[in-house]
């Protein structure tokens, strides 16, 4: 079935995931590239454009890290083909070295969009970050939308906003724009023969001087930029994102950017007051168009700001005003400054309404004494349900070897933890053995650092863990230091043969690209053997093995050692209709459960999802529904009650 | 009988970190939480167990000396004495290669070999070296397996933990070979049986091991492999004379002598609070320490099972016996009086008061003052 994301209709509405509209709208801009490094919640966006990739034309690629997509996507450009580049806010972190030069040269004739998503909340990040300060602080344009229709509109409309002010344009979700699907009114897609990709910059005898594509001299590309900056502001007051609705007058004016308009005109509509409150919806926040703003800022003497993360707008409203020589109007700002937004987590309409009644002084009963007891008996029905690996998942067997391993060692060994699936070993999936983590790639460079320490009597052996696409993206520049600097420690890369935590996309250890089609394998055991580091390779699910080879090499105390720990991520097993490889049962009169020599040691310590303990019976159980026949569980048992059977 | 109930938090606590760990291999009999790893005890993961055999089999747990006297020799203890003794003997096993394999006499090797020859047990718990050397619990169900753990190892063994080797519900009568600590284990694990892994009813026979100490794997085993292959060494010993030397026998480079100071530092410190030099928690006790004739063992038979194996096995023909001259018997029962003094005295000086003996209860007031007077 061909995808909704290049379906050839006009005008007929959709239902889209915000993600996917990002991707319908870049298709309808024509772009010629598209690349990104998966991270949720942007993660679905490239799978999006690699579907139709062969009927529109489109190169995509899973980059190895966002810096590098940002280079990809950057060259099609100059030469003169549309991109888009996608990452989380983290991404943007590790693009931004380019990103802050980019905008110096600008983009060439192809227009370029960055879509970057923010995590309020950190559903699934380990930080909160508001993306839109660095557009603030290195000077490049910015939108952001509202809703799912208006991403795909707003991303077609920044390729053309892209071309005319020779600068990258940033596009600016969250992960409630992301993953909420919503109606979307498909446009054209783009017909007719694509045009030649071509650099044009190339050297010229007769006027050697000139150059576009280089971030030099800076004093008088900054100067430019500055002023190209000024053209997409004049864009911006007039762009078809930034909208009034509510009296002339208003006693309130709430200034809401993106999914935060949405939040604001429900507590505007669940209060009955579009009389009194006038709401102006921002899309293109950046460069501020300080005319619409101030216009309106005119009208009323009670501003509140709803946006989410950090007070972006709040902020530059503010400065906007006292800058303008306005203050002597008296008008009086809410928003995070006031207390009525709080300066992390994710926002919703509760929290509008809960201000706007605050402000105005309104009386507003917001969840009904009946509404919260019966949430409460139905919060009693929840199964309480932790974060948890899979059942089967590889990287419960590395950390047992791992927590093992260290236990026996006895010299208070450590991990440096990493992201991916396995962050989790933060917490009881991963018997609390990761004790720093930080950013991608960041376990291999602290125990850089660890491993220096010796001079000052550090004795506490270390170990740095990478997983498989974290590797690629941010490991090796930190194993090829380590090796060089001569660190000592211990780097285990999880290798489960996937970007497992984001949706199992490929990565250049797989063999495979982001259309599916085969690629070449990166190897990533000659890789590490190159850099001079002593490497073996072990499938963690041979626990005592793993467990000795981490022993051997934490003991050896000198220089840097690989082990790789190679087992296919649980769920690709299961997408390649992989079988169980044993079927499990357990003998209840050999299970000696909660007694001493036992203690539950398999759903209290192990903890694999799979397990149940039977509370009445005082008996472990298989949980057949879960359980996918690894047969971990029957080498950890220590009664050899759990019983593995070969499936043939 | 002690009536402290602990869990392996407490095992952490107050022995291994307390530096009372003897390694007899009794707590990680059955225990998932616990493992053995290059001469230490390592707890592996919490446990919430408050009840545990870990602390209940503990031969450095709270311990009524005189009241497991009663229960496994069936004889009121008496502190002075070398344990309960029918009779004190020098004995040597008659076949040459056993002697030349075991330490001394030979006679512990010869003994539950005869044992097993005639079906008095089944199988033997001891400690086998594995390759590098090191000791481990082994279960020795022939004669020859058994033969391959003749000798002294000089390090913890560990023994203890090879119950948890014998599947739960196996009916064979057992023999256990070790030192006093593990004796004591044992005889804890008898009165309250592991509730996984092993089963000490079934144990028939119990031979002790005089001991003087035993040597910590991490220090004595980095200290070996600087003098030699450690996978080729045969044998060690500590001769009588003149007694400052520990001798190392190797495959190849023959006997290896390194002065008896430079092994001392690698004596388990655990070892100085330990009372029981002659095992007398045992059915039969052998050693040597200073008592005996080169190529003879001293051997103290102490209950009527003892008694019942010696008399078979001499009249056998495995091991022939000699009357123990009366100044070496003077000189064990000071040697094994002297180390009970050593033992309350360090317990004392540890806990700051001859009224805190750590581990040891049970003794009659007065005794430990008269005992600690000098």
């Amino acid at each position: 079935m061909a995808s909704v994301i290049a379906a050839d209709n006009p005008g007929a509405a959709v239902l889209l995931m915000g993600n996917e509209a990002v991707a319908r709208g870049a298709i309808e801009a024509g772009i010629g590239v598209a690349s990104a490094y998966p991270g949720s919640p942007t993660s679905e966006i490239l799978p999006a454009i690699a579907d139709v990739s062969g009927e529109r034309d489109i190169y995509v690629e899973w980059s190895t890290n966002e810096k590098v997509a940002l280079e990809v996507a950057a060259a099609s450009s100059f030469a003169g083909i549309r991109s888009l580049a996608v990452m989380k806010q983290n991404g943007l972190n590790v693009a931004l070295d380019f990103l802050v030069n980019l905008n110096m040269t600008g983009i060439g004739e192809g227009g370029m969009v960055v879509f970057v998503s923010d995590d309020p909340g950190a559903m699934t990040s380990g930080n909160e970050q508001d993306s839109r300060m660095a557009a603030k602080w290195f000077d490049n344009p910015l939108l952001e939308p509202e809703n799912a229709h208006e991403a795909k509109e707003m991303v077609a409309w920044a390729f053309e906003f892209s071309e005319s002010v020779n600068l990258p344009v940033i596009v600016r979700g969250v992960t409630r724009l992301c993953y909420t699907r919503g109606n979307v009114v498909l446009g054209d897609l783009p017909a007719g023969m694509r045009k030649k990709a071509r650099f044009s910059d190339v050297w010229d005898m007769y006027n050697p001087t000139k150059s576009k594509f280089t971030a030099t001299p800076s004093p008088v590309a900054h100067r430019l930029l500055h002023e190209k900056f000024e053209k997409a502001r004049e864009i911006l007051e007039n762009a078809p994102f930034n909208r009034y609705s509510g009296p002339d007058n208003p006693e309130l004016l709430i200034i809401a950017t993106g999914v935060s308009a949405a939040y604001s005109a429900e507590a505007v509509d669940v209060l009955h007051l579009k009389e009194r409150v006038g709401l102006l919806k921002m899309g293109a926040l950046w460069p501020l168009p300080k005319k619409t703003i101030l216009q309106w800022l005119s009208r009323t003497k009670n501003v509140l700001f709803v946006e989410e993360m950090d007070a972006f707008m709040e902020g530059s409203v503010m400065e906007l005003w006292a800058g303008a020589g306005l203050h002597d109007g008296g008008i009086r700002f809410h928003g995070k400054c006031s207390g009525h937004f709080p300066p992390c987590n994710e926002q919703g309409a509760d929290l509008v309404i809960k201000a706007l009644t605050d402000i105005l002084k309104i009386e507003h009963q917001l969840i009904d004494a009946d509404y919260k007891r019966e949430a409460a008996e139905y919060m009693r029905l929840v199964p309480n349900r932790p974060i948890n690996m899979c059942a089967g998942c590889p990287h419960r067997a590395t950390y047992w070897a791992i927590k093992n391993a260290i236990a026996l060692d006895g010299r208070n060994g450590f991990v440096c933890g990493d992201i991916g699936c396995y962050a989790m070993g933060f917490g009881p999936p991963g018997f609390f053995q990761a004790r720093t983590m930080h950013a991608m790639g960041s376990g291999t460079g602290v125990a850089n650092g660890f491993g220096h320490l010796g001079r000052f009597g550090f004795d506490q052996p270390v170990i740095a863990l990478s997983g498989d696409s974290t590797f690629y993206h941010a490991a090796l520049p930190a194993l090829v230091n380590a090796v060089y600097n001569r660190s000592n420690f211990t780097l285990l890369i999880l290798d489960n043969g996937a970007t497992a935590m984001t949706g199992f996309q490929p990565h250049p250890g797989t063999g495979v690209l982001a259309t599916g089609e085969p690629a070449p394998v990166v190897d990533m055991e000659a890789l590490c053997r190159a850099t001079g580091a002593e490497v073996m390779v072990c499938d963690p699910f041979n626990l005592t093995e793993t467990t000795q080879a981490i022993l051997t090499m934490m003991k050896k105390n000198a220089g840097v050692r690989v082990i790789i720990m190679r087992h296919l991520c649980q769920l690709v097993k299961v997408k390649r209709k992989i079988a169980p490889r044993y079927s499990m049962r357990v003998e209840p009169e050999k299970c000696i459960g909660e007694s001493c020599g036992c203690d539950r040691l398999c759903t209290r310590v192990f903890g694999c999802p799979g397990l149940m303990w039977d509370s009445r019976a005082g008996k472990a159980m298989i949980d057949e529904a879960i359980c996918v026949g690894c047969g971990l569980c029957a080498d950890v048992c220590p009664a050899g009650a759990i019983r593995k059977e070969e499936v043939h | 009988m002690s009536g402290t109930k602990r869990g392996s938090r407490n095992l952490l606590e107050d022995v291994l970190k307390a530096g009372l760990c003897t390694g007899c291999g009794a707590c990680v009999t059955g225990c998932p939480y616990m493992a053995i790893h290059e001469g230490r005890i390592v707890v592996l993961d919490r446990c919430t167990i408050e009840d545990g055999d870990c602390w209940r089999h503990c031969p450095r747990t709270p311990t009524d000396v005189s009241g497991f006297s009663e229960k496994t020799q069936g004889v009121p203890f008496d502190f002075l004495e070398p344990g309960a003794i029918i009779a004190v003997e020098m004995v040597r096993s008659v076949d040459a290669a056993v002697r030349e394999k075991g330490q001394d006499g030979g006679v512990v090797t010869a003994l539950l070999a005869f044992a097993l020859d005639e079906g008095m047990i089944d199988s033997v718990v001891c400690s086998k070296k594995d390759a590098g050397g090191a000791p481990h619990g082994f279960v020795a169900r022939t004669a020859r397996e058994l033969l391959e753990c003749a000798g002294s190892s000089y390090e913890a063994a560990f023994t203890l933990e090879a119950f948890r080797k014998i599947p739960a519900g196996n009916a064979d009568r057992l023999a256990v070979v070790g030192v006093g600590c593990q004796m004591e284990a044992l005889a804890k694990m008898k009165a309250a049986a592991p509730v996984n892994g092993g089963n000490p009813q079934n144990v028939q026979l119990t031979v002790g091991l005089f001991c003087g100490w035993a040597l910590r794997s991490d220090i004595f085993r980095p200290l070996l492999e600087e003098i030699c292959d450690t996978s080729r060494i045969v044998k060690f010993d500590i001769p009588h004379s003149p007694g400052t030397s520990f001798d190392v026998y190797t495959k190849d480079a023959g006997k290896i002598s390194i002065p008896l100071d430079d092994i001392r530092p690698a004596i388990n410190p655990a070892c100085q609070y330990c009372w029981d030099m002659t095992a007398e928690f045992a059915d039969i006790s052998a050693g040597s320490a200073g008592s005996s004739f080169h190529g003879w063992n001293t051997v103290i038979t102490r209950t009527p099972r003892g008694a019942g194996l010696m008399k078979r096995a001499v009249a056998a023909g495995i091991i022939e016996i000699q009357p123990l001259p009366e100044s070496r018997m003077t000189k064990l029962k000071a040697s094994a009086l002297n180390r009970k003094k050593n033992a309350l005295r360090n317990l004392a000086r540890k806990s700051g008061t001859r009224e805190d003996l750590g581990y040891i209860s049970g003794l009659p007031a007065g005794l430990v003052d008269a005992l600690l007077k000098d």
